[in-house]
């Protein structure tokens, strides 16, 4: 039957038709939880226990979601994929997963992701890596990487992600489906353990645009314990998806996507490239307009570095909560610091360690102008170049990463600097709270490709309007991952 | 003195008179039992977020108000991060000179004896108390009652001279929060802790250029003003002892802390090993503009305040300014008298039985004027009964400490002790003639024209009657009974 | 010659209480190098230091701050769940000294 693979809109309408229950879904969502866990490692925990939920009217109610393993879920373990939480149970549950609970949603899943969100890879995380569905020899990206992985297997409609840098939007290229983050401040991020707070944003991962909109309408609105949401009552995502997109304008980047401004390009990154000019053809047809537009390449090179020292600085502080005092293993020690310094050192990952260290450099005294204002002076300089585009533009689009899936084996996930601008540019949506929806728009070697579409802060809705659109002029929507090899 | 000492303090005083704390919904109220006022994010659970209390920023406005500060156009707020049991989240939120804390360069004028001083006021900020821990034999417990209560930090320029300055400053400054219902400022319970900075200079020397100060030696901990007083004097008489014995160029500018029972204050680390605490701004609090019809509503709602109230009881009521001051000193105090006259008590007949009776009491057993029994309304009734000539004064001196000993209201005591005074004419005319035929001689002198032995006589009856007889009413009968012999 | 050295990178750890291996020192001395490299183009920028710092995405927002409303609090069950070690309604720790 695999009601599963189809749309959440299709499976409500089975399920308010009897031709199949919350019951079954959830059976059935879990069996290939299982199946998915033994082949690509999605899941720190599948909840064999969950129960249906009564089918109403509400588009979700009754239908089986994953969730991230970030956010804080009542009486369930909650790890972010990191030791230092091997055994958290929390006793409250995320504002935004509350609210989908609200609705009926039944959660079978917690999904796997790079220790707290810190990483791009899916390789980071306390219980082992996270392979690629179309490929397991590739990497699903990270850091919802089970989130992703578990929605293009068919799994369910759709997981919980959240995206620091691109935690979403790439994952969502990787695996061939939709990952959509909104406007800074539209989900509340309480519950979700935060990794760079200013950055962070919680988003979802889905097979079509229309879900997308469907399962933020849901988690979203303004939440008395997160002082940053704001009050959306008024927005409904779902209303002007289907609307006419003629006349619109869109922009992209010469510096990112201009072939030639790459010396040693390669053949992936050559057909990566000629597709999204493909993709802007489609756009064209749909009758929008499509421009090139020319950004300051020293501001595109210092957006990786930007980040870095951003996320870094944030990360380090967040996480200072994280002792094994109050929850987390405890462990031994001569005295507190010696307890708190064992933790640490025995429970976090190498990776974190080293940002950890970068950002607690660039937030010393002596350091901070350099560094750390430089940094927050360079997001400024970007999220004012793109806003100078939105006011001209009705939204941003480019390719997402340099090309498919890299293989697992010999990926690393430092800051290393050959990085491109290509690779990183979708951290300027975290920088500037931007709406960004990513969508499958190709395959290379037999892997998926994607495309992302950017807007300005509050504009969700035409950002979704856009991506909807072009979706449904292409061949990818509510595509299941298959292994072609 | 060939010496002259500048020394500054670091004034925290946690605001109680709010409902919550300054970041969390929790109750902000002192308690024995262990964690019984917590909400998530006092223990930092993962993904938990700071809110910012109203009512504690209204509070630190006013406090910044009557320090004549500048406040901010916007309020932000910053993290300090270390490490230590206390501290959950692994950094305090607070505010740092930069941007703008709620109050800076303002000043103060208080009293030293009966000299005007005014002391600079650096900046003065909101920000979180710890939690408290307590030592046992080998291990040390947490109780985040306290985590998270709003604490306002005032640092004031070196411009004290003496330990009496400085402490003249505090108790002006307890007084003024406790007068704007700011706070308790309950030393006992550690509401008030003070951090003091002391260096000397030769006494010739310009203090006005800061070139010319001596090395700074911050005290930290320093939790009583007693302590303040004592902490300061030896500081001081340290600091001279070095430049006596000429090692005094030797000393590096360091912390040190105050040893309540050895009293002395001992070393704990040079500047040179000074923490970074890596300040920077919550992401998780938004700016926050202050506007200006907010400020004129605080400015507005700030109460009279001790001085004012002094004026007021020598120029209109007409005390005297020792008993003026003694009144002000303590908010309790000052009430209960304002009550008093309210209810229809004489200015000084309350002045009179506060400043000296009822201040003896609370002084005699160490207690608070809201924890005993008599209340303004009993005193009032104690002042009117005698006023009726009810009860003689003395009598009423009786009541008033059975009233406090006994928990009884002033009229079941009258009652119970048989207090009250005796008019019935025919027992005071049978006792007086009782009395007169007992003084035989005082009558013949009587009549022989030394008519002021009537005095006598009439002590003899009231002394006889064990004081309840009413004396004028006993005189007039005597002056009567006397002419018919 | 790199400015980054090894003694500096563990004295960092050091302070945020971890531990580091000699290989992950070792890496966070090349990470800071390439960090370092592209800081200096960023100083590059003309008149960077006349931009204001951004700390938050939505720059512009306007909020409201909490009304002094208390909450219930939370049970000392749910609070000490998942504490390892307590002593009664408190969480307990080495004896904490200095």
């Amino acid at each position: 039957m695999k009601y599963l693979e189809k749309s959440i809109t299709e499976i409500h309408e089975a399920l308010l038709n009897k031709t199949v229950t919350s019951e079954q879904l959830i059976k059935e969502s879990l069996e290939k939880s299982h199946e998915i866990q033994k082949k690509y490692n999605a899941f720190v925990t599948i909840l064999d226990n969950a129960k249906p939920t009564e089918v109403t009217n509400e588009l979700i109610s009754g239908i089986p979601f994953g969730v991230k393993d970030n956010y804080s879920t009542k009486n369930v373990l909650s790890t972010g994929s990191s030791n230092t939480l091997k055994d958290y149970i929390p006793f409250f549950t995320a504002t935004s997963i509350d609210n989908l609970f609200k609705k009926g949603a039944v959660m079978v899943n917690k999904t796997v992701l790079d220790e707290f969100g810190m990483g791009g890879t899916g390789t980071t995380g306390h219980t082992g890596i996270v392979k690629n569905p179309w490929n397991p020899l590739h990497m699903c990206a990270g850091s919802s990487a089970g989130s992703a992985c578990a929605v293009a297997t068919g799994v369910y409609p759709y997981a919980t992600g959240s995206d620091t840098g691109d935690s979403i939007r790439k994952p969502a290229a990787y695996c061939g489906i939709v990952g959509y983050k909104p406007t800074y401040g539209m989900i509340s991020r309480y519950g979700l353990f935060p990794f760079a707070s200013s950055l962070d944003h919680c988003g979802v991962l889905t097979r079509n645009v229309e879900d997308a909109a469907i399962v933020v309408n849901t988690m979203k609105g303004k939440d008395k314990n997160d002082m940053t949401s704001w009050d959306s009552s008024g927005v409904d995502l779902t209303k002007t998806l289907k609307n006419d997109v003629t006349g619109l304008k869109l922009a992209y980047i010469k510096e990112l996507c201009d072939i030639k401004k790459y010396k040693n390009a390669d053949a992936t990154l050559k057909e990566h490239l000629e597709n999204f000019q493909r993709t802007l053809k489609i756009c064209k047809e749909l009758g929008m307009e499509v421009e090139e537009v020319s950004v300051d390449e020293k501001l595109l090179n210092s957006i990786a570095s930007t980040y870095v020292v951003i996320s870094c600085a944030e990360a380090t502080s967040n996480m200072s909560n994280l002792t094994g005092i109050i929850f987390g293993p405890r462990e031994e020690g001569k005295n507190y610091v010696e307890m708190i310094k064992n933790y640490r050192t025995k429970n976090f990952s190498p990776l974190i360690k080293r940002r950890f260290i970068i950002g607690s450099y660039v937030l010393q005294k002596e350091n901070k102008d350099r560094y750390f204002f430089n940094a927050q002076r360079i997001r400024r300089l970007l999220v004012d170049e793109w806003k100078k585009i939105f006011e001209s533009f009705d939204a941003v689009i480019l390719p997402v990463g340099t090309g498919p899936a890299p293989l697992l084996e010999g990926s690393k996930d430092q800051i290393d600097n050959s990085t491109k601008a290509l690779e990183e540019h979708l951290q300027v949506g975290n920088f500037g709270g931007f709406p960004s929806i990513t969508i499958p728009n190709g395959f290379i070697n037999n892997l998926p490709v994607g495309v992302n579409i950017t807007g300005n802060c509050y504009e969700d809705e035409k950002v979704l309007n856009i991506a909807y659109q072009l979706e449904s002029k292409m061949n990818y929507k509510n595509q299941i991952a298959k292994e072609n090899n | 003195m060939k010496y002259k000492a500048l020394i500054g303090i670091e004034m925290h005083c946690q605001i109680t008179e709010t409902n919550t704390k300054a970041f969390s919904s929790a109750k902000n109220s002192y308690t024995i039992i262990p964690n019984e006022n917590v909400r998530p994010v006092d223990m930092a659970f993962p993904g938990t977020l700071p809110v910012v209390n109203k009512e504690a920023v209204k509070k630190s406005l006013m406090a910044s108000m009557i320090l004549n500060c500048k406040q901010p156009d916007y309020i932000y707020f910053e993290r300090k991060n270390y490490y230590y049991p206390d501290l959950p989240k692994g950094f305090q939120i607070t505010q740092e000179t930069k941007p703008a804390p709620v109050g800076i360069c303002g000043y103060l004028d208080y009293y030293v004896n009966d000299e005007i001083k005014r002391v600079r006021i650096n900046n003065i900020h909101l920000e979180e108390d710890s939690a408290s821990l307590d030592h046992k034999n080998n291990a040390s417990t947490i109780d985040y009652n306290r985590a998270g209560v709003p604490l306002l930090e005032l640092v004031t320029y070196p411009d004290f001279r003496s330990a009496e300055e400085a402490v003249s400053f505090l108790e002006t400054m307890r007084c003024i929060y406790q007068y704007a219902g700011i706070s308790e400022g309950d030393s006992k319970k550690g509401q008030i802790r003070c951090d003091v900075n002391v260096s000397i200079m030769d006494e010739d020397i310009d203090e006005t250029k800061e070139e010319n100060w001596g090395t700074k030696i911050e005290i930290k901990n320093v939790n009583s003003f007693s302590a303040v007083k004592d902490a300061i004097n030896y500081e001081i008489q340290r600091q001279i002892e070095l430049k006596e014995t000429g090692t005094y160029d030797e000393m590096e500018q360091q912390t040190r802390r105050w040893d309540d029972e050895k009293q002395e204050t001992v070393y704990m680390r040079s500047k040179v090993d000074a923490i970074d605490y890596k300040y920077f701004i919550e992401p998780n609090i938004p700016k926050f503009k202050i506007k200006q019809e907010w400020l004129d509503e605080i400015r507005g709602l700030i109460p009279e305040l001790p001085n004012e109230r002094k004026e007021k009881y020598i120029s209109k009521y007409e005390l005297n300014k020792k008993d003026a001051e003694t009144l002000v000193k303590e908010k309790n105090i000052s009430d209960f008298f304002e009550r008093c006259i309210e209810l229809g008590c004489e200015a000084k007949e309350a002045s009179n039985w506060i400043t000296t009776r009822l201040l003896g009491y609370l002084n005699k057993n160490d207690l608070n004027i809201n924890d005993i029994y008599m209340t303004p309304e009993m005193l009032t009734e104690i002042c009117l009964i005698v006023k009726n000539g009810k009860i003689s004064t003395q009598q009423a001196k009786e009541v008033f400490a059975y009233v406090l000993e006994e928990r009884k209201t002033p009229q079941e005591i009258i009652k119970e002790k048989g207090f009250e005074q005796n008019s019935n004419e025919e027992e005071i005319i049978e006792l007086v003639n009782k009395i007169l035929e007992e003084n035989e001689q005082a009558v013949n002198d009587y009549k022989n024209g030394k008519t002021n032995i009537i005095g006598y006589l009439v002590g003899q009856v009231l002394k006889a009657s064990k004081g309840k007889f009413n004396p004028g009413l006993t005189a007039k009968i005597l002056n009567e009974e006397i002419r018919k012999r | 010659m790199s400015k980054f050295t090894k003694e500096m990178v563990e004295d960092y750890a050091d302070k945020l209480l971890i531990g580091l291996t000699e290989e992950e020192s070792q890496m966070v001395l090349n990470e800071f190098d390439v960090i370092d490299q592209s800081i200096d183009v960023i100083n590059q920028i003309p008149n960077i230091d006349l931009v204001e710092p951004m700390s938050f995405c939505l720059d512009d927002l306007e909020v409201d701050l909490r009304e002094d409303e208390i909450e219930e609090s939370i049970s000392i069950e749910e609070l000490l769940q998942n504490c390892d070690e307590t002593s009664d309604r408190e969480v307990e720790v080495i004896k904490v000294v200095g």
